[in-house]
């Protein structure tokens, strides 16, 4: 009998050795009909900050491996897209110089993906003068005031907000430390957002600003403390959040406050960076459905990073971002007429964009015609647990002060 | 508000801005050179160790690698790089040791990229004291430590050896040098070896206390700089002190409303302060 229940369970793990591969999910982009695309190549652009404080890039990646997979499948309905990616060094007069080879020599038709924290503030006056539509993931303020920026994600005030709402809500904040780095409008913007917002909502905000090529998070860990907060909000890229979860661990800060981030700090693989210190003890807002979310969008995310991406291309937030970038693009191209696809008629069907639904958003997405732009206003929220991240909670709204016009546009235009 | 807690974390940094200035002016005074690649190096050594450790050595093999393989490095330039600029004017040797710099940067980001998040740990970090209610780690005390016994040890190399004989015999001269007999690459890619294993250790300690970032371990070397300025780019007591002091303002100033957007400037100023304040004879070695 025994011999017949090893053989009976041998058996299984062969059949499930065999299905297992045809069960994976097989990414799907484009006209997805395995021939590869060999007329003229379309030229779309992307600015990314690769080479500075942190890398930013991971947008950029996801929309490169989107591109790949709809050229080996069709193309846009046989032109294959040729994807310009370059780095901006963090640097505005290199971002200037680059986006303008892009948009002047290049002759891009749209950017797509672009992730930089100098580029929208140097380029957005470019873009709107060339007709250029960017869908990009926005991280300074100049990303949402501009008619040609489109970013995909909430960005870091709707996300702070949208964490402090969170932290009010189920983690009993009556007081945060805001520290932040001293980059443009991160000051006024993103801190005095979050002090505006805590006015609204009986939660005090104060700020503790930090020189980004500092080398001392412990100083800054200590002014937060200073402060006498219950809840520590970082507004950090990932590598920052790093070195400030780092030097408030040396402090045993941990387990005295609540430690928060914007979406930057949802990066897969961090709550093993930082350590079984901070399980249970470090929440972050997402921008998107949680990296391993089993929607059909995001299984295809994963998928076409897998086949089409490269092994270390981050597999975060961002990067769920470039994807969704790069597929509205390529759905609103593969609509025209393959040979009247140039900047003006891209511009024009991009901007007609209403209703996109993916589960990667918690809500419906839109571009319209709008002044700015800020599509992404509901989140959700994840804190570490163990090696993973654990969402908590929901989709909720983000009730940001400043999103008034958005909404009056999004009610306007039936979007 | 209470500055002290300042002070005591500024300790940790000034520890490395010590050691690392001690690495600068070891070279300096034996060969001339001021090396820009010094933080690069340090960072490719942390980089191996971070890959290491989680193969299973023992922990110790993975800390060697990370010393080791800067000062491979260190030796290789100062054997093959160093001596092709030997009759060269000391910019143009620093130069070259920028582009060395350079070189590592490129090969850190070809080969692990700043995509992943990273962080490197020591044992240290779980042992600390109190030092004005902050908890100083020892790795933080670590560093102070090391950067006063090295200070010691080269003093006495540089002072009580034949080696360091020829090292300072060099620094003065290269070509009297050479004529009374003194193996000149030799010496030099000694100097730089030690430099080497200085970086290693620093990089070690820099990637643990500050971050594993080669961009931010790279740059690490300017606040060092400013460090060597203190000891003239000759004295290592000098160096050590000058790296703790900044290292201490540069905390302290993140309490200071008016100062902490600017604070990362500090190394620099006290720099600029100290050449000006002390200027004449002192800076003499400066000038070259």
């Amino acid at each position: 009998m025994r011999y017949v229940a090893s053989a009976f369970c041998a058996a299984l793990l062969l059949l499930f050795a065999w299905v297992a591969p045809a069960m994976a999910v097989e990414p799907h982009c484009g006209l997805n009909n395995g021939k590869v695309a060999t007329g003229e190549p379309i030229p779309i652009g992307s600015v990314n900050g690769v080479t500075g404080p942190d890398d930013f890039s991971s947008s950029g990646h996801a929309a490169d491996a989107y591109f790949k997979c709809v050229n080996a499948n069709g193309g846009i309905n046989g032109r294959p897209i040729k994807y310009l990616m370059v780095d901006d060094q963090w640097r505005p007069d290199v971002a200037s110089q680059v986006a303008t080879k892009l948009v002047k020599d290049d002759k891009v038709v749209a950017m797509i993906g672009s992730n930089s924290i100098v580029e929208c503030l140097a380029n957005a006056p470019l873009y709107e003068r060339e007709n250029v539509m960017v869908l990009d993931i926005g991280v300074v303020h100049e990303c949402f005031t501009s008619k040609n920026i489109v970013p995909l994600n909430q960005g870091p005030r709707l996300s702070g907000v949208g964490m402090l709402r969170f932290a009010k809500d189920h983690l009993g904040t009556k007081k945060v430390a805001c520290v932040a780095w001293n980059l443009p409008g991160a000051v006024d913007w993103l801190c005095g957002g979050f002090k505006a917002w805590g006015k609204e909502n009986g939660v005090t905000v104060e700020n503790v600003i930090v020189d980004p090529s500092s080398n001392d998070y412990t100083s800054a860990m200590l002014q937060a403390a200073a402060l006498n907060p219950d809840t520590i909000l970082l507004c950090f890229s990932k590598g920052g959040h790093i070195q400030a979860l780092a030097a408030a661990e040396q402090q045993d800060m941990g387990g005295k406050y609540k430690f928060v981030s914007l979406a930057s700090g949802y990066v897969v693989g961090l709550p093993d960076t930082i350590g079984p210190y901070w399980n249970h003890r470090f929440w972050t807002d997402l921008e998107f459905t949680p990296l391993d979310g089993k929607g059909p969008d995001n299984q295809n995310w994963i998928a076409i990073m897998n086949k089409y991406g490269n092994k270390n291309d981050p597999r975060d937030t961002f990067s769920q971002g470039g994807y969704l970038a790069a597929k509205i693009a390529t759905e609103v191209m593969l609509k025209m007429d393959p040979a009247k696809i140039d900047r003006a008629s891209v511009s024009a069907a991009l901007r007609a964009v209403k209703g996109v639904k993916s589960d990667i958003w918690c809500s419906t997405w839109y571009i319209g015609n709008g002044k700015r732009h800020n599509a992404n206003h509901v989140g959700m929220v994840a804190v570490t647990d163990g090696s993973n991240w654990k969402p908590e909670g929901g989709c909720f709204n983000i009730d940001d002060p400043e999103l008034k016009d958005i909404l009056a546009t999004e009610k306007a235009e039936a979007n | 508000m209470n500055l002290l807690p300042f002070v005591a974390a500024g300790i940790g940094l000034g520890s490395i801005y010590a050691l690392s200035g001690v690495g600068l002016v070891v070279l300096y005074r034996s060969s001339g050179t001021l090396n820009f690649a010094f933080g690069a190096l340090g960072a490719i050594g942390a980089y191996c160790t971070w890959s290491i450790l989680p193969l299973g050595v023992p922990p110790v093999l993975a800390w060697a690698a990370g010393i080791a393989v800067p000062t491979a490095g260190s030796f290789a330039y100062g054997l093959f790089i160093a001596p092709l600029l030997r009759h060269r004017e000391r910019a143009v040797r620093a130069v070259g040791t920028l582009g060395f710099a350079l070189f590592i940067l490129g090969c850190t980001g070809l080969i692990w990229g700043e995509a992943v998040p990273r962080r490197l740990t020591l044992p240290t970090d779980h042992y600390f004291a109190m030092i004005f209610s902050v908890r100083v780690t020892y790795t933080r005390l670590l560093a102070l430590f090391l950067a006063i016994a090295m200070v010691g040890a080269i003093a006495l190399l540089l002072g009580r050896t034949r080696l360091g004989l020829s090292m300072r015999a060099l620094a003065a001269d290269r070509n009297i040098s050479s004529l009374i007999g003194i193996r000149v690459v030799r010496v030099d890619a000694i100097a730089w070896l030690i430099s080497g294993v200085f970086a290693g250790v620093a990089g070690l300690l820099l990637a643990d206390l500050v971050a594993l970032n080669a961009v931010y371990l790279t740059f690490l070397v300017i606040p060092a700089i400013a460090a060597a300025i203190f000891g003239r780019l000759q004295s290592l007591a000098g160096a050590a002190f000058g790296g703790l002091v900044t290292g201490i303002i540069e905390a302290v100033l993140s309490a200071v409303p008016i100062a902490t957007f600017y604070r990362s400037a500090a190394p620099f100023v006290l720099a600029l302060l100290f050449i000006t304040l002390v200027g004449g004879r002192r800076t003499a070695a400066l000038h070259e």
